[in-house]
Formats: C-alpha cells, structure tokens, sequence
C-alpha cells in the first residue's frame, strides 16, 4: 500500500508498446498495461486519477493530474478518452415523454445521439443541484455537469421531462 | 443506435474466404465521436469498414491468438492480442452493441483456433419499423404504436365472464341517463301548463306524482348500477391482479435481475387499476355522457337553434382549456407523486436506520435531510394547488357564462314571446347536465392512454416468454449424476462469468465449489437449477440434457440450503412443510430431528406453532437455518445444494447445522460452496473455480498435496485468521 504514495513528479506514462500504456516510476520500476481509472469521476471531476497494473491492482493515486509533466499528461489524457466512453451533453434538441418512456435527442461532446430513458426516478440521478445525470435503458450514460449552462430550450424540455 | 447483422453458415468451409462470417456496426468513429464502423469477420481475416466503406484495418486469423472485448465505461473495447505479442485494439462501441461484440470476440477466437463458428447473435430490433423511434426494449413493443383497438379487445376479454351482468350494467346506465333527463321536461311542463296559466290544478299532482316516480325509479337504478359497478370492479380487478401475478411468477430469473422489485410490484397493483378503474367507471362514463351530450345538444337546436348557439358558444373555450392545461396539470401531479415517493424513502430509511442515527448521533443530519425532503414537497404541493384553483376558477368562469347568456338571450327571448318559460327553464337545467361532464371530457384522451399504456404494461409481462414450467419434458427420477460439459454463461452477454466449464458428479459424491468471489461458484449453482440456462455447452442429469427434463420435475429433485435462508410468514411447521405438502406432523418432527432443529423448536411457547414473523425474523441466524435445513431434508431431494450455510452462526450452532447437514446430505449428490475452506474436509472432491474456470480439481488431501491454487487459497485464509486473531488480541 506504500506504493499509493508515490510523488507525482516522479511518474511518467507513455505507450510503450503501442497502444499499451506503460508507467515508470523514476528509479524504481515500470508497469506495463496501465489502466487510469477516475476515482471519483462524478463528485471530483479531473482529480484523484487511480493508476492500476493489469490485474487491477493501484499502482499509484494521482490528486492532481495536471501536475503530471506534459508528455505523461497527454498520454493519460489520450488513454481516459479511450477508457470513458460516456458523453457530456451540451444541448438538447428533443426530450418527449410518452407512456413511461422517454425519447431523446441530445448534442453532446461525441455529436448527435437518440437515446431512450425508462423509469427516470431510478435513471435520472441529480449528482447536485443542477449536475445531471441520465442512463438509457442500454446503461449508456450522459451526462450535463451544470443545467444552467444549457440554453433555454434544453433547460424546458428537462424541465418538462423530469 | 446500430443494427447488428450476423452472417451465420452451418459449414464455414463452404463459404468464400473473402464472404463476412459476422457483420457488427460499432457506434464510435476512430476519434472517439459518435459514428458508424463496420467490424467483418471472414474465414481469413478480421477488417474494419470505415464509412464509405474504406477499410482501415485488417488482421489476418491466421496471426490472431486471442480476442477478447474489454469492458470500459460505457462501453467496451474488442481487443485482439497476436501470436507475435502485438496489442490491437480493433474497435470501440457504446454498451447498446457491447454484448454483440463479445460475442463476436468468441468466434473470432474459434475461428482462429480452427474451431466451427457457433456463436449466438441474432438480429435485433432497436428501432420501431413503422414510427422509426427507439424501442425501450429491444425486440420489444413500440409504446407509441401498439394497436388501441387490439389492446382494448384484449381487455374486453376480462368482461367475458361477467358479460351478463355488464349488459345489465349498461341497459341499467342507459335508463338512468333517460330518468335524469325527465325532471327538467317535468319542470318544464309544470311552468308552462300550470304555474303560467294559473290553472289545471290537477295537472300538478299528476306531474308532481310523475317527478316523484322518477326520484324513486332513479336511486332504485343508481343503487342497482352501484352494486354491479362494486361486483364488476371488484372481481375484473382480481382477476387482473391474478392473471398478472401468475405470468410474472413463471418468468424467467433474468427479468428479475433487471427490475427492481418495486417496479414488479407496481405492474401487479397500480397498473391492474388503471385498467379496471377505465373498464368499469371510465367506459360506462364516457358512453353514457357521449349519449347524453349528443341528446342535450340536438334537443336544444332542435327547441331554438339561435338560443343553443347562443349558450353553446363557452364550450369551445371550456374544452380548451381543458385540453391545453391538462397535460402540465398532469405533470405537476405527477411530481407531487414523485416527492412523496422521495420523502417516503427518506422517512423509512431514516426510522429503519434509527440506532446508526443514535448511535453517530446524526439526528441533526437526519433532520436536515428531513426538512429538504419536507420543503420539496410543499413547495410542489404549494405550486400545483395555486394553479389548480386559478385553473379551476378560469373554468368555472366560463361555464358560468353559459347560464348569464342562457338568461340574457332567452330572457329576451322569454320577454319577446320568441320562446315560453317552460322551454326556457326547460334548456337552463339541460345546461347543468351539459357542463357537468364536459370539463372532464378533454381528459379522456390521457384517461385512455394511461389506462391503455397500464394494458400495455400487463399484456408485455403476459406476453413475455416464460419459464418451461410444466412442459412436456421427460418426466424423470433423478439418480443424481451432474454433467457439465464447456459451460459458458454470462449474466451480461457481454461478460461471461463460466467460460467453458466441463466436470462430471458421480450421484452421491459431495462436492465443494471453492475459488475468490466473482470466481462463478454461484453461477454454477444457479446453471445447475436451471435458473439460467447456458449461453453455449450443456449440462445433464443422468445422462439427458436437462432442458430436456420436465422443469417441474428437476426443480422438485433439487434442494437448497441458504446462507441466508428465506422463511415464510407462518408456522415453524408450515415452513418445515413447504419442502412437502401434505407431510404428517411425524414427518415434519422427524425431519426437525434429523436438522437438530427439534430441541429449540420446543423451547418455544408455541412449539411448533411459532409464528417466524416476516421473512423469519423472529428466530435467530442458526434457528431459522435448522428450519431450512429440516425443509430441505423433508423435501428429500436427490441433488443437494448448500450456499454458504454455516458462515453466519456461532462455532456451537455451527457444529449443530454440520451434524444436521451430515444427515442430510447422506445419499444425496451434494454441492456445496463454504467459505471456511476448512468445513469442506469431507467433500468426496473440491473444484476450484477461478474467472469462471476450473482451475483444480481433487480431494482436499490431493489439492493440499499439490499445492497450488487450493493451497494457496487455505494459506491466506489461515494467514488471515491469524491477523484477526493478534487484532482481537491486542
């Protein structure tokens, strides 16, 4: 466990072979098939990055990803896109609810996307006071970090919707 | 979201090298938007199709070694691994296809090692084919399209057996509609014949005489119509109830997994009243009124079209209000519903939980939490009555104004000599009957979907395929030899928990299932009852495919033994008795003898008497197991299985249970899964179980010997006792 403890400055992370994260721990050793996983990604958004070694196990916690230097930055930061396959939404262009079912139409980060949500009381999270979350009957999840951000329109439809 | 298609082939030689085996359309481009690309795997080589059909990528078979999806948030990722050690991740798609490519993944990896492709993909709907929305279950129905008329037939069916007392109710409905008509004519008559012309005296107890005959015919046909109404909602209702609770106790384990209870429940008791509560006071309601408006309405033109016009004009204006405000009304309803919901978790938990409250002393927490909950719900109940009642007046303006014109055109009229006071008072009490139901006929459009949807909701669960229960399966004695043969199951597709597992039980030999959590052990367990069938292998019993014995005769062979034992609201005896109804007292006392179950079962007051309370709350951990253990050993079942079932007693009523479990499992094929790895020292064999293979396989002396995983395993687990031993000791 003394591993988690080991200073930011001292990791660096780039593929190696390609497509494989690797970390090194300056003048100690190297992990191969590094997995980031976000510790908190919803409540401490880009903060407390989890390195773990291919059998799941922490390597290191990193508070403060962004004081990684840049080239590991980078490669992380690739490799989270990878890994996260969820979506932000930045608007949305249709949201109807008919009989338990709700149809939507939403602009994200990763472009357009329709997406059907069941029983919003379960599948509808509110993670604060205006950070949303929705899961679709596939358990895809999208999310809106802030409803007052959105435009008018988006804000009635999830205004009329939940 | 994509559609999959799969190219199957009986004979894989037979196909060209350059024909897709498997075709699957991965929802994420290569920069990680939203997109289409086409995954196509050949007898040769596996490729990537970018839009347009640009290949990007190809990797031969030949050189794979393993492909497997990985899973990742919100999605997966199908990554491929080559003889050379070279890492390929191929494609990445969204959680809607993941199981798709996993499977996928499995014929890949056949194909690659030679094998026949048999992976099971098929086609699914996504999309509704007729409006082109997204199903919210996939294959399943499009809420916005299921046939009304279908759905209403379906329904009429529960009126089938009560066909003659319905047709009474509306022949009776129809008479009351007739008699609430007559007093306005009766009035009528009486003012123009009698009160104008100041004579005919006669006329009045003749018409008063009429009107009271009227009064009394009328509550006779409301107390007869009640009455019915009473027997038709109460029996429809149960009828719903039970058709709905027998199709759901037939379904398979699988939906379970997926809803929550509560939302089980829901469909058996608001659902059901949607539809009853619309079958028997919205149908009758809504034809009733129709006819009555129709008849109002051509009666007025018929007396004096100006003045109908006239005091008609209101009701376009009533309706839409009506109409426009109804669906936000319905919404904010709806929220109050959900805030109450909110506000009742929290009251439960919080009074469920009240000793962790006390004991962190978080009541000032609590409470906060409280009042947040308790100010939602004002302010939703506070916001959706002030728009009610303003709604409300708006309404009662305007059909008010239909009374104010009614006077002042057909007072002039009236004044004019255009129209005699009879015909007069005779539309004014019409008119009352009109605005009455109006108000409530904009709704019946939502009344009727919300009662269809519910209908909806009850005839998929009816229509869900269920368990074989019952099936015309080999009706079989069980000697209890267990075969599983490359078992491969996974509770996701996309996941697999077994992968391949392959064993033989010989009947009597108890066998220990060891390995980590999430190794499978329960899965094995919940394959061999059949409470999920394998996605590809085979198990069977005495040499036949289990699917192929009757499900009800398997079941009824097979007992088991919890850690946490379910126990039903009953007797200590009823619950014996559950494993074997129809069992003597004798049996039920020699089996709690045999369960060492007998002596606490007679210190009790009531002996075997004792009510268990819900679930069983009223015994302790080891009582209610000796319980469960004499139901299973009642039940004389000839495979046995044992879940955990003396890891939550104390070291005294563990010994208790071992003996009992010593009795019980004595001639029986036994399956047992224990965390002490040390109270499997009898087992005839252990198998031990790792990410869902067969990592070992030997007596407990064997496995010591050859110390691997096994031995690995009991190390920790010694290492571990000894910790908490120096913890406890310090």
């Amino acid at each position: 466990m003394t591993e988690s403890k080991l200073e930011t400055k001292n990791l660096r992370l780039f593929y190696e072979p390609k497509d494989r994260l690797r970390l090194t721990v300056e003048g100690d050793k190297s992990y191969l098939a590094v997995r980031p996983a976000w510790a908190a990604p919803l409540s401490h958004p880009n903060r407390f990055l989890s390195l773990l070694n291919s059998k799941g196990e922490e390597i290191a916690m990193v508070e403060e990803p962004s004081a990684l230097d840049e080239h590991s930055l980078a490669a992380v930061t690739t490799e989270l896109e990878r890994r996260y396959l969820t979506s932000t939404i930045r608007s949305i262009v249709e949201a109807r609810s008919d009989f338990g079912a709700t149809y939507w139409r939403v602009q994200t980060k990763r472009g357009e996307r329709d997406f059907v949500t069941q029983s919003l009381q379960e599948n509808a999270q509110w993670l604060g006071e205006r950070h949303l979350l929705l899961i679709d009957v596939d358990g895809n999840r999208f999310e809106i970090p802030d409803i007052g951000e959105l435009d008018a329109s988006s804000q009635k439809f999830i205004e009329s919707a939940l | 979201m994509n559609t999959a298609q799969i190219v199957q082939r009986d004979n894989v030689a037979a196909a060209s090298s350059d024909e897709a085996l498997i075709r699957l359309e991965a929802d994420f481009a290569e920069d990680g938007r939203y997109g289409l690309r086409t995954m196509e795997v050949t007898t040769t080589c596996v490729r990537i199709l970018e839009p347009g059909s640009a290949q990007s990528c190809v990797v031969p078979i030949s050189q794979i070694k393993t492909a497997r999806n990985e899973p990742l948030v919100g999605g997966g990722r199908l990554e491929i691994m080559t003889h050379t050690g070279d890492f390929i991740p191929l494609v990445s798609y969204s959680l809607s296809v993941a199981a798709k490519f996993s499977e996928a993944a499995r014929g890949i990896e056949q194909l690659s090692k030679g094998e026949p492709l048999s992976i099971n993909l098929k086609h699914e709907r996504v999309r509704c084919e007729k409006c082109g929305r997204l199903l919210p279950d996939k294959d399943g129905v499009c809420p916005a399209c299921v046939n009304r008329g279908k759905t209403m037939l379906r329904i009429s069916r529960f009126l089938w057996p009560y066909r003659y007392r319905a047709i009474m109710l509306a022949v009776l409905s129809l008479a009351a509609t007739a008699l609430n008509l007559a007093p306005p004519f009766i009035q009528g008559s009486l003012i123009d014949s009698v009160l104008q012309q100041h004579r005919h005296i006669e006329k009045l107890w003749l018409l008063m005489g009429a009107w009271l005959l009227v009064l009394v015919a009328s509550s006779g046909v409301q107390i007869c119509t009640g009455r019915l109404i009473a027997f038709l909602a109460g029996n429809i209702a149960a009828d719903l109830r039970s058709a709905v609770y027998r199709a759901i106790e037939f379904l398979q384990l699988t939906y379970f997994d997926k809803k929550q209870v509560g939302a089980i429940a829901s469909r058996v008791t608001s659902d059901t009243d949607r539809v009853w509560g619309f079958l028997v006071d919205g149908l009758p309601y809504l034809l009733l009124n129709g006819i009555l408006m129709l008849g109002i309405v051509s009666f007025l033109f018929s007396t004096n079209w100006e003045l109908a016009l006239a005091i008609l004009a209101p009701i376009p204006i009533v309706t839409g209000i009506s109409a426009w405000y109804w669906r936000p009304m319905s919404q904010m309803f709806h929220k109050v519903g959900q805030k109450w919901a909110r506000f009742h978790t929290h009251l439960n938990e919080s009074l469920q939980g009240i000793r962790v409250v006390k004991a962190f002393a978080k009541e000032d927490l609590e409470f906060g939490k409280f009042q947040q909950r308790n100010a939602e719900l004002r302010d939703a109940g506070v916001n959706v009555d002030t728009r009610w009642y303003t709604l409300f007046g708006a309404m009662t303006l305007f059909t008010s104004m239909g009374t104010v014109i009614n006077w002042t055109v057909g007072g002039l009229m009236v004044y004019r000599g255009a129209l005699t006071l009879g015909e007069f008072w005779r539309i004014n009490s019409l008119l009352m009957l009109l605005y009455g139901p109006l108000q409530w006929f904009a709704q019946v459009n939502q009344w009727f979907s919300r009662a269809m949807a519910g209908a909806d909701r009850i005839f998929e669960l009816m229509d869900m395929e269920p368990e074989r229960y019952g099936d015309s399966g080999v009706h079989k004695k069980i000697e209890g030899e267990v075969e599983f043969e490359a078992v491969r199951f996974g509770y996701d597709k996309s996941n697999p928990v077994l992968k391949g597992l392959s064993f033989t039980v010989t009947p009597g030999e108890m066998i220990g299932l060891v390995g980590k959590s999430g190794a499978g052990k329960s899965t094995t367990i919940n394959m061999l009852c059949r409470f999920y069938e394998p996605d590809a292998g085979a198990i069977r019993i005495d040499g036949v495919d289990y699917r192929d014995i009757a499900l009800q005769d398997l079941r009824s062979q097979i007992g088991i033994v919890l850690q946490e034992p379910f126990l039903f609201n009953g007797t200590i005896a009823d619950n014996i008795a559950y494993g074997k109804p129809g069992a003597t007292f004798e049996e039920v006392i020699a089996a709690s003898r045999a369960a060492n179950a007998h002596s606490f079962v007679l210190s009790k007051p009531d002996g075997y008497d004792t009510m268990v309370g819900e679930r069983g709350a009223k015994l302790s951990g080891g009582e209610r197991q000796r319980v469960s253990i004499a139901r299973a050993i009642l039940h004389n079942p000839r495979i046995l299985i044992l879940d955990e079932a003396t890891s939550s007693v104390d070291i005294e009523t563990e010994k208790q249970i071992q003996e009992a479990i010593g009795r019980l499992i004595c001639g029986r094929t036994t399956f047992a899964i224990a965390h002490r790895l040390s109270t499997l020292r009898n087992a005839s064999r252990l198998i031990v179980l790792e990410k869902g293979e067969i990592a070992e396989m030997g007596t407990h002396a064997e496995l010591m010997e050859k110390q691997g995983t096994f031995y690995n395993l009991v190390q920790a687990q010694s290492a571990i006792n000894e910790i908490i031993g120096v913890g406890a000791a310090g």
